[in-house]
This record gives C-alpha cells, sequence and structure tokens, in this order.
C-alpha cells in the first residue's frame, strides 16, 4: 500500500517537475528570442528620452534700462487624442475663444496627420500655438468647469484630453518703436535685421540636450542653461520716439514718400536715435510681407544707398583743404558752365556766381566749384581720400543688412573723366546716410573718423561689458577739420538756413539730389538731405535727415534743413545740452 | 548510578541522531536566508523608493523654476508696457502735462553739479545659480556600492603594507 502510494507520488512529482522544467525552458526560450531581442530595442528607446532646454533669448535695453525687448508667455494648445472624449466640444470652445474655423479644427481632430515616415496618426494634435496668457486661462476655465460637471455627474470630461503648454516668446513691449534698428524674432527663434539678427548668437544663447531617463527614480542633474546674453543699446528711447514723431510729420508736411533721421555722437558713434519709414509693429512681425518689398527697405538709412546730393561737397572741400589744393580764402570765378569730359557741368540754378571765395563754394552749393576742384586735385588724390572716407566701403556699424554703396574709381569700366566732377558734387556716386555720418564724423571730431555702433554694453552672468569706441582712421588732420568745421558754421548763418537752432552754432550742409533714372536724371523729383553738428566748438550731436521725393519743395533747404532743426532741438533738450552761452559760462573757472 | 548514566546517555544519543532535528536546522537555514533576502529587498525597495521621490521632485521643482522664471518674465514685460513711451506720454497728457518747449526751458549754474553718466546695469557680479551636484547614493546600486566598498577597503590595506 505504502508503495503504491510512493509510486503516486513519483508520478505527480515527476509531471509537476516536468511542468517546473519546461516552464522555465519556455522563459529562456522567450528570453532569447529575435522576438525579445526586437522588444528589448524597443524598450530602450524607451528609457531615456531627449529633452532640449533652450535658453530664454537675452532682453534688449536703451541706454537708460527700458525695456525694448523682452519675453512673454504663450501657450500651445493641444489635444490628446488618446483622452478626447468629445471632439466637437473641444473644437468648438477652443473655435469661439481663439476666433478659428471650426471646421478646420474638427477635421483636425477626426483626420490627424501622419508620423513622419510612418501610416500611424499622431496622438496630440497642436490646435494653436502662440496663445495669450489671457486666451490660454479663459480655455483652462472652461475645461475646469467641464472636468467638474462631469466629476459631479460621473461622466467623463467633454473636454478631456485638451493641454496647454507654455513656452516664452519674443515681445517688443514699445510696438514699432525703433522697429528698423531692432529688427524681429520669427517663431523658430531667429532674428532677422537690425540688432536681432546681428547679435542672434549672443541673444540667443546656447541649447542643452539632455538624456533623461523616464525612470523617476534614475533622477539626473538638470543642466543650468544660461540665458541668452541681455545687451544695452547707445539708444535713447525717449528721443527715438521724439525722431520717429518729427520724421512722421516731416513726411506729411513735405509730401515725402519715404524718409530716414539718424541722430549720432560723433566723438564715439553712439547711435542716440535712428528712425526710417515705413516701421512695423514688432509685435505682428507676420506683417513684414505686407509692408516691405524687399529687404533693403527695412532699414533705410543703412541698407539703401543713394546718390546724396551736395551734401556730400563737405568730403570734396575736406579733401582740397586737406591736401592743399585750397584754402578758405582761395577765390573761384564762376561763370555758370564748365565742361568736363565733353559734358557740360552747371550750378543747382543755372546760373553764375561770380568771384566766390571757399566758403562761398560751400553757401552756395556750387556744384561747379566743387568739380573745379576735384579736378585741380587729381583722380588719385580725389579717390584717394574718398576711399579714407569709407565711400563705397561698409561702415560696419553693428546692424544686420548693411550695404556699401558705389564709388567708381578711374579703371572701373563704368567710370568716365565726368565721373570725377559729378562726383564732386554727390552725382554718380551711391552712398548710405549711415557713411556719409561716419565719414562727416571726422570734420567733427578733429580729423578722426568713429565707426558709428548701436551696442554700448553687454550683460552675461551678472557681469557688463561695454563697449569702447572703434576709430575708422584720420583721413584728414585735426586742422582741416577746425578750419572746414568753421567755414561750414559760417555757410549756414551768412545762408540764414532753416537749419539754425536758437542758442547753438551749427555746421552743416543740405543736399538735392536728382534721382536718376533708366534714362537719365528725372528733374521733377528729389532727394532732399540735409548733414548738421553741434554745437560746433564741441559737437555732442551729429544728425542726418534724408527725406525721399517731397512733393511741397524739391530744395533740401526747405525740406531736410527744417527737419534738422526740429530734431536738433529735441535733441539738445532730452541729451541736456545747455546752450553755447550757458556752456561757456560753465566752461569759465 | 550506572542506570541514570545509561539513560542520559541515551537520551543524548537519540537526540543526537533525532531525522526532525536535521530538518529544523534545514529549514532555520532556509528562513535565515530567507530573511537576510527580504532585509536587502526591503532596503533596496526603501532606497529606490527615496530616490524615485526625490527624483519626483527635483522634476516638480524644475517645472516651478520655470513658471517662476516665465511670470518674472512677464511682469517685467507689463511694467515694460505701462511704462512705454505711448503709454507714459498718455498718461502725462492726461495730467495736464504738456511738451516743453525750447524758449521755455531755463538753465541754471549749479556749482559742483555733475550731469548723470549712462546707467551702470551691473556693477556687482551675481552668483552664478548652479544645480547641485548628487551625491552618489541617488545614482548608486547596491552591487556598485558594495565594489566601491571593496575596492576602497582593498586600496586602504595596500596603503597600510607600503608604510
Amino acid at each position: 500500500m505504502r508503495q503504491e502510494y510512493a509510486w503516486r507520488s513519483l508520478v505527480l512529482a515527476g509531471i509537476l517537475g516536468f511542468v517546473g522544467v519546461s516552464i522555465i525552458l519556455q522563459i529562456i526560450r522567450i528570453q532569447n528570442s529575435t522576438e525579445a531581442a526586437t522588444f528589448r530595442k524597443q524598450t530602450a528607446s524607451y528609457i531615456n528620452v531627449t529633452e532640449t532646454y533652450y535658453p530664454d533669448r537675452g532682453e534688449i535695453y536703451d541706454r537708460n534700462g527700458h525695456l525694448l525687448a523682452g519675453n512673454k508667455t504663450v501657450y500651445e494648445v493641444s489635444v490628446d487624442l488618446n483622452n478626447a472624449n468629445d471632439k466637437h466640444a473641444i473644437a468648438l470652445t477652443v473655435s469661439v475663444q481663439l476666433g478659428l474655423n471650426l471646421d478646420d479644427l474638427y477635421n483636425e481632430m477626426v483626420n490627424p496627420p501622419l508620423i513622419e515616415g510612418t501610416n500611424m496618426p499622431v496622438q496630440t494634435v497642436v490646435l494653436a500655438d502662440n496663445v495669450s496668457s489671457d486666451q490660454a486661462a479663459a480655455l483652462e476655465q472652461y475645461k475646469s468647469a467641464a472636468d467638474s460637471q462631469a466629476s459631479a455627474t460621473g461622466t467623463k470630461s467633454s473636454l478631456a484630453g485638451l493641454g496647454f503648454w507654455a513656452h516664452p516668446q519674443r515681445s517688443y513691449p514699445e510696438g514699432a518703436l525703433a522697429s528698423n534698428l531692432l529688427g524681429f524674432v520669427n517663431l523658430a527663434r531667429r532674428g532677422y535685421f537690425g540688432v536681432e539678427e546681428k547679435y542672434n548668437g549672443l541673444l540667443a544663447g546656447n541649447m542643452v540636450q539632455v538624456s533623461v531617463p523616464t525612470d523617476p527614480s534614475k533622477a539626473v542633474d538638470i543642466p543650468h542653461v544660461p540665458n541668452g546674453t541681455t545687451l544695452v543699446l547707445t539708444i535713447n528711447r525717449d528721443l527715438q520716439a521724439a525722431t520717429e514723431q518729427i520724421l512722421d510729420e516731416s513726411l506729411t508736411k513735405y509730401g515725402a514718400q519715404h524718409g530716414t533721421i539718424v541722430v549720432m555722437d560723433p566723438h564715439t558713434g553712439e547711435i542716440f536715435a535712428l528712425a526710417s519709414s515705413p516701421r512695423m509693429d514688432l509685435n505682428q512681425n507676420l506683417s513684414y510681407g505686407q509692408i516691405y518689398h524687399n529687404a533693403s527697405e527695412y532699414d533705410r538709412a543703412i541698407s539703401m544707398p543713394y546718390e546724396p546730393g551736395s551734401v556730400i561737397k563737405i568730403l570734396t572741400m575736406a579733401a582740397a583743404l586737406d591736401s592743399g589744393t585750397v584754402t578758405p580764402s582761395s577765390t573761384y570765378l564762376d561763370t555758370g558752365e564748365i565742361i568736363v569730359g565733353g559734358w557740360p557741368i552747371h550750378n543747382w540754378d543755372n546760373q553764375a556766381w561770380g568771384l566766390q571765395d571757399m566758403t562761398g563754394c560751400l553757401q552756395h552749393s556750387l556744384n561747379i566749384c566743387l568739380a573745379t576742384l576735384a579736378g585741380k586735385m587729381g583722380a588719385q588724390t580725389y579717390y584717394g581720400y574718398m576711399n579714407r572716407f569709407g565711400l563705397g566701403h561698409l561702415t560696419g556699424i553693428d546692424l544686420a543688412g548693411e550695404a556699401a554703396g558705389r564709388l567708381k574709381i578711374p579703371g572701373d569700366g563704368d567710370w568716365y573723366p565726368v565721373d570725377l566732377a559729378t562726383n564732386a558734387f554727390g552725382q554718380g556716386v551711391s552712398v548710405t546716410p549711415i557713411q556719409l555720418m561716419m565719414a562727416a564724423s571726422s570734420i567733427a571730431n578733429d580729423g578722426r573718423m568713429v565707426t558709428p555702433h548701436v551696442l554700448y554694453a553687454m550683460l552675461r552672468d551678472g557681469r557688463q561689458y561695454n563697449v569702447s569706441t572703434q576709430y575708422a582712421g584720420s583721413p584728414i588732420t585735426a586742422n582741416t577739420a577746425h578750419t572746414l568745421n568753421q567755414m561750414l558754421a559760417v555757410s549756414l548763418e551768412n545762408e540764414s538756413s532753416n537749419a539754425l537752432v536758437p542758442g547753438y552754432r551749427i555746421a552743416g550742409k543740405t543736399g538735392t539730389a536728382q534721382i536718376p533714372t533708366q534714362f537719365g536724371y528725372d528733374s521733377t523729383v528729389t532727394n532732399a538731405s540735409f548733414i548738421g553738428w553741434g554745437p560746433v566748438d564741441n559737437p555732442k550731436f551729429m544728425i542726418y535727415v534724408w527725406l525721399e521725393k517731397p512733393s511741397t519743395s524739391i530744395w533740401g533747404s526747405e525740406t531736410a534743413a527744417p527737419t534738422f532743426a526740429q530734431v536738433a532741438q529735441k535733441t539738445v533738450l532730452m541729451l541736456n545740452i545747455p546752450p553755447d552761452d550757458i556752456r561757456n559760462q560753465i566752461a569759465k573757472p | 548510578m550506572q542506570n541514570v548514566n545509561y539513560t542520559v546517555d541515551n537520551f543524548v544519543h537519540a537526540y543526537k541522531q533525532a531525522p526532525w532535528r536535521l530538518q529544523l536546522q534545514w529549514i532555520g537555514a532556509f528562513l535565515l536566508g530567507m530573511f537576510g533576502f527580504a532585509l536587502v529587498a526591503a532596503l533596496y525597495l526603501d532606497i529606490t523608493s527615496q530616490a524615485g521621490i526625490a527624483g519626483r521632485n527635483i522634476q516638480d521643482m524644475t517645472a516651478e523654476l520655470t513658471v517662476i522664471q516665465h511670470t518674472n518674465a512677464d511682469l517685467q514685460n507689463k511694467v515694460a508696457e505701462t511704462t512705454s513711451t505711448n503709454a507714459m506720454e498718455q498718461r502725462a497728457l492726461a495730467l495736464g502735462y504738456q511738451p516743453v518747449e525750447p524758449n521755455q526751458m531755463e538753465y541754471i549754474i549749479v556749482a559742483g553739479y555733475a550731469a548723470p553718466k549712462p546707467a551702470i546695469f551691473a556693477a556687482v557680479p551675481m552668483l552664478k545659480p548652479a544645480a547641485p551636484s548628487q551625491p552618489p547614493e541617488y545614482t548608486q546600486s547596491l552591487i556598485e556600492w558594495l565594489d566601491q566598498r571593496l575596492r576602497t577597503a582593498s586600496t586602504t590595506s595596500m596603503m597600510g603594507v607600503a608604510q
């Protein structure tokens, strides 16, 4: 009997043992199968996720600490299709709150796009991006109300699956102010134009990618991602606003199509204000295509070369004085016409002005006089000076999209002897306003030319790095600069120019240039310009005005010069520059 | 007396040879092993759960930090919008102020007055915020910890020999 039990026990034990061994063998087989390898590979891809940490873009301030460009929180509104209970309710809520098309939203959820490279639809559909905090908060309130109602009735929320993801977006609290200078950032976080493009690398900072385990027990160091560098500009926000206002008023008053005004410190090259038309609200940068037809229109002060006309005569006279070709008292008999290279050259009024000294040549803006001086200097000397003044070269201003203009020189295929004469009074040569300001800074700054710049300082890791003045050579001597300074001041005073500012001695020059077309120069439309600086004994500001095609008057003296005076009056107020007599009293011990 | 001794010897002999005694030893050893295993498992579970909680806390705090940074940026932006040139001009006009004209300006010479210099934005370097480094207890497995201890012990003993 006992043996029979023992036999049964052995059989049972054998069966159980066989089952146990079979299970173990099966486990080993499954573990080492090709399917297991595939699953292990798939699992490995979920062990870690690569997370990208983007630094916040650096802010931009004006020289007095006013925020010009910052960051604000916006939301991406998405829906998790696995959790979405009532797609129509979600589409309706989002449509009403964000003003989007209901059918488009619903179709997006019903026919979600496929994951790239697969036939599988995405699980999360983005319904809207860059949604403002207020709109996102309103949507969240709806969702909370729906969730509460659903939990009370024991059903699933009609807005289940709706989600919000916050992320920073570039913001410009001043709207369109200084838009031509600042540039903007697109949705892909890339800067376009102006400071945003030029310093994109510094402002954007460096993103960091980290492989993070999905297992929360495996905590890893969260990398410290330093924010982008904060920039402080040389711009004075209030002067910028005033300059833009004056530009807008002048465009209307003189019927000009477009215009540019730049205010600069001629000693340091710091740009105090840069106004150009048209401007755009930087928070609505999608309107760029509607406002501008090509990139050179964005900032005319640096990107759009033009034939400046008589303002260039200050450079011709500087070269003539510095080379010893003439002195201020040298005289010239103006007969009303000269022939150069077979082409007749006339004055702006086609009149003969008789005997003139060099100040008279500038005061009456005599084309023939300046053309004669260029001829006396010779092409080599004249173009040597123009080259040293930086014509035909980039100034190196720290703004994106600068154009170099064109200075034809002997040897170029399209240079003719008459060009030497016409270049002397600003025809046949194209420059940007910023180029002429850099060149003229040598006259206002003891012969030394400064590189214009808009960056005052950089802030990084709590440290401030100030930008120092960069000199771009000394095309003329200090003596020539002082002499020409006085000549230009006297010429304005003798002329009782519209550019004069009561209480302040100003030096400057008007320019009225016919506009070249395919069929020669159009005498009905002009570019009106004025460049000036003051106070003459110690220049604190230099202002360039360019009005395109003014219709009330074609003359720079009647359009650009009074605009200069208006800007100069605002500049002395906002930069706290007292009138000359007060300054002289302060200077006395 | 001899009988008594015989009885005791028999009892000791019987005890030594009792089959249940061997089984008891096996059961005891098994239970001891189980207890040791349970102890190690409990410790491992405790450490793992602590690491998990710490990991979650880090994630929560990181998210909170991001939210605070965004809130700061939003507030800064709001201040800038409130004090923008347009807004300030509107407010000034509403309060009855007017733009000053050059002929309304009166300059007074004040002895010793120094004109304001451009703003200095960051005179004192701030401390660099850095993520604290994790102690190895948060990332090390039990086997790695044991291995490290053994290596340390062997290095120490070798140094002792060298001295």
